[in-house]
Formats: C-alpha cells, sequence, structure tokens
C-alpha cells in the first residue's frame, strides 16, 4: 500500500484484448476520483506478454470478444502474476469477459470450457439467450459495506454464472439478467466481478470508491459529482418507465 | 426525397423482368404509398419488404449485369459510394441510393426506382453485404473498413470478416478492391483471386490488436503490419493514399505506380475522404473509367445526404458531422476548427445509433480540451460524465437551437457552428431544418 505517500499505482490489465465496451472508462472514473482526494495516480497497460507487476494497489480487467478473452486467460494463468497480487491483498476490478475469466471455467464460441484462473468461486455456462440492455441491481445482503445505492449499467454478454460458496453475489437484479438466476456479479475478499459495463465505474462512484478504499487502505469522504448524479437519475427514470 | 416517384418507370414495358418481379414492384409501390399516407414515413421498408416476399429473386432480376460497384465498409460506405457514382456518370446515368438505405429493401427499392439501364453504384450495410452480394453480382466489390459500432446489435468485427470471407469465396469472378492498412478487411479479402490493393490507411487500430486468423497480437510498423503467428502481412498494394496532415498545408494525392492524382481539391473534409477516394479511384480503374475525369467529378462532391452541410436549426446555423462510432469520431476532431471554437455534440440511443453509448468511453474526447462543448441529445448525462472525466469544460442543453436557449459566451457570435450528432440525431436535426426552412 502506498498510503504514506499519497500514490496510487492501477494496473490496467491486456486493454487491447479486454476492452470492448469502453472499459478503459473504469480506469479513468479510478482515477479520477482518486486524484479528487490527492492523491497521485499512474496508469499501468500491460499488454500479453509483458508480466503484471505483483505490487500495484488495484487491478482493473474489461470485457471482451470469445477468442481474446480465451487468450488473455491463458497469458494471465502463465504469467502467474495477477494470481500472485490476488494473494497479496490487492483488488481486482472485473467487468463482463474479465469477470469470467477470474472463475473457474468459461466457455468459448463453440461452448467447450475453457479454464480461468480460479480466483473468484464461480462458474460460467451459456445462456440459452444472450443477454443485451440494461440492466440494474440492488446490492445483496452480502454486499460490502459501502455499497447502499442502485448498481446501473448495460449488459452485453452470454455467459450464465453460478456463485459457488466461496463467494457473495454482489447484486440482486431488478432489470435485465446478470448472473442469470437473479443475482448480478460476485466477489470473495477484494476480488470483484460484475456484468455491468457502461462503463461501470463512471456510473457508479461508490463502487469505485469502495475499490480505491480497499486499495489504499482507507475510508473515503463522500464525493458528489453533480453530472453523475444527474446521469444516475436519469437512468433510474428509465429504468422505471421500461 | 419526392415520395411520389419513388417508383416511376419501375414497370417501363421493356419485357425482360420477370412477371412476378412487376406485379411485386407494382404491389411495393402501391404498400409504400399507403404507408406514406398512413404518415408512417417514406414507406421504402414496407415497399422494399412488399416487394421482396412477393418475387423472392427480385433483386437477382433487376440488378441483371448492371452492377458496377458494391461498397461496404464501418464507416464512409455513404460518402464513397457517392465520389464512386459521381466518377462513374462520366459514363452517363447512374443508379444509386440516395438516401443511404443499404439493406435489402433500400437496395430493393433502390433497383426498381432507377433507370433500368444505368449502370448501379450501391452501397450495403456490413451484415447485409453477404446475403446481398451474390445477387446482385457486382463487378467490383470495395472493402474499406470494419471496427466496432452498434454492437448491442451488430456482429462483433472478427465474426463479419469470417462472413465475408465466405461470401468471396463464392464470388471467384468479382474483382475485390481491399484497404491492405485494415488487417480485418485483409484477412477477409486475401483469399481471393483478384484483389486490388489499396493503401489507404488505418487512424483506429483499437479493433485489429489480433490476427483476426490465428489471435496472436499483430506487430505495427506504421501502417505496416504482420503476424508473428501465422506470418500474415499487409499485403503489397497497387494504389496508395499520401496525405499530409499539416494544417497549415493539407495535401492529398493517391499514387498507383508513377501515376500520381491530386486530391487536395476535393470538398469533402478530412483524411478519411481522402481515403475515400483513393478507394474509390481504384474501382474506377478496374471498371476502365478516365480517371483524371474521375477526380474531377468527385471533387465537385460537397455535402454528401447532409454531412458537412451547414443548416440553420432555430437560432443557430450549424455544419452537420455524423459521427457515430469511434472510429469515425477518432477522425473528425481534425476536420473542426481549432480550440478554443465551441462545438456542440448530440448523443442519441436509439436502434439506429446503438442503444449502448458506451463506446463514449473509446473516443478520444481529450482532444476537446480548451473548447467548451455543448452536449446534447437523449444521451447527453452520458456525455456530460464522459467529458467530465476527459477535462473537457460542457453544458448540458437538452435544446440548444431555441432562441432562449442558455448558451455559452461566443457561441451566438458564430457564423456556423459544428455540430456533430449519432445517426437519428443526424437526420433528426435535417428534418427539423428542412421543415423549419419550409416556414
Amino acid at each position: 500500500m502506498s498510503t504514506s505517500t499519497q500514490q496510487l499505482t492501477i494496473v490496467s490489465i491486456y486493454p487491447t484484448l479486454l476492452g470492448t465496451y469502453g472499459d478503459g472508462g473504469n480506469v479513468l472514473a479510478l482515477a479520477h476520483r482518486a486524484r479528487l482526494r490527492g492523491y497521485e495516480v499512474t496508469t499501468v497497460s500491460v499488454a500479453p506478454g509483458e508480466a503484471v507487476p505483483v505490487s500495484a494497489d488495484l487491478y482493473v480487467l474489461g470485457g471482451g470478444e470469445d477468442t481474446a478473452q480465451t487468450a488473455a486467460a491463458r497469458a494471465l494463468i502463465a504469467d502467474g502474476g495477477l494470481a500472485r497480487a490476488a494473494a497479496g491483498g490487492s483488488p481486482i476490478f472485473a467487468v463482463c469477459a474479465g469477470y469470467q475469466l477470474l472463475g473457474h471455467t468459461f466457455p468459448t464460441a463453440d461452448d467447450s470450457a475453457v479454464a480461468g484462473l480460479g480466483l473468484l468461486d464461480v462458474a460460467t455456462s451459456r445462456l440459452p439467450r444472450r443477454a443485451v440492455g440494461e440492466v440494474s441491481s440492488l446490492p445483496s445482503p452480502h454486499a460490502p459495506d459501502g455499497l447502499d445505492a442502485p448498481l446501473l449499467g448495460y449488459e452485453n454478454h452470454a455467459g450464465q454464472t453460478t456463485v459457488g460458496p466461496g463467494a457473495s453475489p454482489l447484486g440482486i437484479v431488478t432489470h435485465g439478467v446478470g448472473n442469470g438466476d437473479g443475482t448480478e456479479g460476485a466477489f470473495t475478499g477484494r476480488t470483484l466481478g460484475t456484468y455491468l459495463h457502461g462503463p461501470c465505474l463512471a456510473r457508479n462512484p461508490r463502487l469505485a470508491d469502495l475499490l480505491l478504499s480497499w486499495a489504499l487502505g482507507v475510508q473515503l469522504d463522500d464525493l458528489v459529482e453533480p453530472e453523475v448524479e444527474q446521469l444516475r437519475a436519469e437512468r433510474l427514470r428509465f429504468l422505471a418507465q421500461s | 426525397m419526392p415520395p411520389a416517384a419513388e417508383f416511376t418507370d419501375s414497370t417501363s414495358p421493356r419485357g425482360r423482368l420477370r412477371l412476378s418481379t412487376r406485379t411485386a414492384i407494382r404491389a411495393g409501390r402501391w404498400a409504400a404509398g399507403a404507408s406514406r399516407r398512413l404518415g408512417k414515413g417514406e414507406g421504402m421498408v414496407v415497399g422494399g419488404r412488399v416487394m421482396m416476399r412477393l418475387a423472392p429473386h427480385l433483386i437477382e432480376d433487376l440488378a441483371g449485369d448492371r452492377v458496377a460497384a458494391l461498397v461496404s465498409a464501418t464507416n464512409g460506405k455513404t460518402s464513397t459510394t457517392r465520389l464512386l457514382a459521381m466518377a462513374v456518370s462520366q459514363t452517363g446515368s447512374v443508379l444509386t441510393q440516395e438516401t443511404g438505405a443499404n439493406m435489402t429493401s433500400g437496395v430493393a427499392v433502390a433497383l426498381a426506382d432507377g433507370d433500368r439501364d444505368a449502370p448501379a453504384v450501391l452501397e450495403v450495410d456490413e451484415a447485409y453485404l453477404p446475403l446481398l452480394a451474390p445477387q446482385l453480382r457486382p463487378r467490383v466489390i470495395l472493402l474499406a473498413n470494419l471496427s466496432r459500432d452498434q454492437l448491442d446489435r451488430m456482429n462483433e468485427v472478427a465474426m463479419t470478416a469470417r462472413k465475408w470471407r465466405v461470401m468471396l469465396r463464392g464470388l471467384p469472378d468479382v474483382t475485390v478492391v481491399a484497404n491492405a492498412d485494415d488487417p480485418v478487411i485483409a484477412y477477409a479479402a486475401s483469399d481471393h483471386p483478384h484483389v486490388v490493393w489499396v493503401a489507404a490507411g488505418q487512424v483506429w487500430t483499437a479493433d485489429a490488436v489480433a490476427c483476426p486468423d490465428c489471435g496472436d497480437l499483430l506487430s505495427r510498423d506504421g501502417s505496416d503490419w504482420s503476424c508473428p503467428g501465422c506470418s500474415r502481412s499487409r499485403p503489397e498494394p497497387r494504389w496508395r493514399l499520401e496525405y499530409s496532415a499539416d494544417p497549415a498545408n493539407t495535401a492529398s494525392r493517391a499514387v498507383c505506380g508513377e501515376d500520381v492524382y491530386n486530391l487536395s481539391d476535393l470538398s469533402l473534409p478530412g483524411r478519411f475522404n481522402a481515403a475515400n477516394a483513393t478507394m474509390a479511384l481504384a474501382v474506377c480503374e478496374e471498371l476502365g473509367l478516365d480517371l483524371d475525369r474521375s477526380v474531377q467529378l468527385m471533387n465537385g462532391v460537397a455535402a454528401v445526404s447532409g454531412r458537412y452541410a451547414t443548416v440553420v436549426v432555430g437560432s443557430l446555423r450549424i455544419r452537420l458531422l455524423l459521427a457515430k462510432n469511434p472510429a469515425g469520431w477518432s477522425e473528425l476532431f481534425d476536420v473542426m476548427p481549432p480550440a478554443p471554437t465551441p462545438v456542440i455534440v448530440t448523443i442519441n440511443s436509439n436502434a439506429a445509433d446503438g442503444k449502448d453509448p458506451s463506446w463514449l468511453w473509446d473516443v478520444p474526447f481529450e482532444k476537446l480540451r480548451g473548447r467548451t462543448v455543448i452536449a446534447t441529445g437523449d444521451r447527453r448525462y452520458d456525455l456530460a460524465v464522459r467529458l467530465l472525466h476527459a477535462e473537457v469544460d460542457h453544458h448540458v442543453i437538452a435544446d440548444p437551437y431555441r432562441p432562449d436557449a442558455d448558451l455559452p459566451a461566443g457561441v451566438r457570435d458564430l457564423e456556423v457552428i459544428d455540430c456533430a450528432a449519432t445517426y437519428t440525431a443526424f437526420h433528426g436535426l435535417r428534418t427539423r431544418a428542412d421543415r423549419e426552412a419550409k416556414r
């Protein structure tokens, strides 16, 4: 942790492979909210084949197409850096394909199962029908402290994700599909995955702050930005009408 | 479009069409007219659907052997088609879409509507190309670029390329004019026996990071690329675009061997339109046209279906720019006047825009720093959050065109302000400008 020096290092894992749905926005949102609190932020993008640094403060994975997802999982398993970072207690935030590949298995385009990293106790098979559209959830009873607002995003995936006993669902779906069983996302310790893109952390600042507080080891004061609140209010109105 | 003229001459007694085709065209015309009378739009989709239902072979029948070229791409279809159609007009009249309707109905109506002897130059939606190309049997297919667009309804990029590849296997006699600088396009066309490669450039490379064939990461050096995994590499181009982006002196030319064609006098702005013209010129060569005359004719194309047109909406005079995905946006900043000139950005998320505006986070809006952006459209709040993170000054205004709109200082003093809009926002503004002009 680098609290004493007021520094934050965020690692963006394979943004060239896992960045189909504006996922770079999650890194921007984390950096933005940390800077507003006076932290100096360094963002490191790691390309496949490069070693994942093990001592960073926070790791972010995005979504990607089937072949990119498989390639990313293989490269991360071969490298081993992300697993060591997780074992060392560093927070990991993963969206969609990134979420799936943190689990035990996920399906390829031809429905064969590919091994994930096993950092989250979830397993993903194929939904009967692709889930595409607005998605919202309320924080589940197990959700980490600090999450008390609806989680809002957009989903576009074909994954049916089962959360095992070693993890907890992040949210209870109020609109959309999520994991496919009425829950959305999963977390264990400081490893957290979700199907929400949009990107997720720009739309859900409390989730961004939760990850930052894990990364920095401090409680963060509330920080409300009118643009973000207007967007959330507009999306909630839209969901109420649809 | 003049509605009543839409299907004129479609059943002229030339005797070459099957009876069922002629009947279908009449029924389609009737259905389109009924749809218009009921106030449900121009009737093109309904008319086209009725025609295709009654005569499934209609497109094949109407196309005959007169389709000179098809144009497909994620970005630039409509502009490239217009440039090419203008060049082909040196031989006489040309049949092309007037509205940019580029799916099955749009193509059917365009063919049924126009001069039956004229060569056709048609744009085709990238997802519909594998269905329509075998029916249209063109002499040339122009494949310009593929990138992420409307991911909530479209295929992923690599999937589209695979479908194009299969399609081209069934069209061995066609000539393919393809962008060698786009690895996804190169993958789609590479096995075809007759490809004319054009180095038309690729500015947005994020959808061509991994080899579409083997999945390895591509190596890049300038516009050159190769795959370390399967040894695919950029094909040797016959044509290339040379573009100088020096703001004081933008210059562009198309080069083919010893021959050089000056493209600096194109009326359409930007590097991407010079690329569109270079690819169109490569098609003109395959069609045996006079290339100097082709350039002259393309120079005269000033606005394409409203793109780059200056219109008056409410109390503002705006230049309309279509900006619908990250690849398009990444080249659009350069055609805007420099900072601190304010701009309007309009984001909608209707079906034709893509319902998921996450792509806003792939656009380098940081390039707008130093200006004030008027954020509007149905998804103006999403845009505002994006601009907040990009550290771009912005005003969210539901309708900036109202005379009483609270606009940023200086905006009302501008003679014209650039307005970049997604697809339905763009057409909404055109319609509003037309309606207001008629008052």
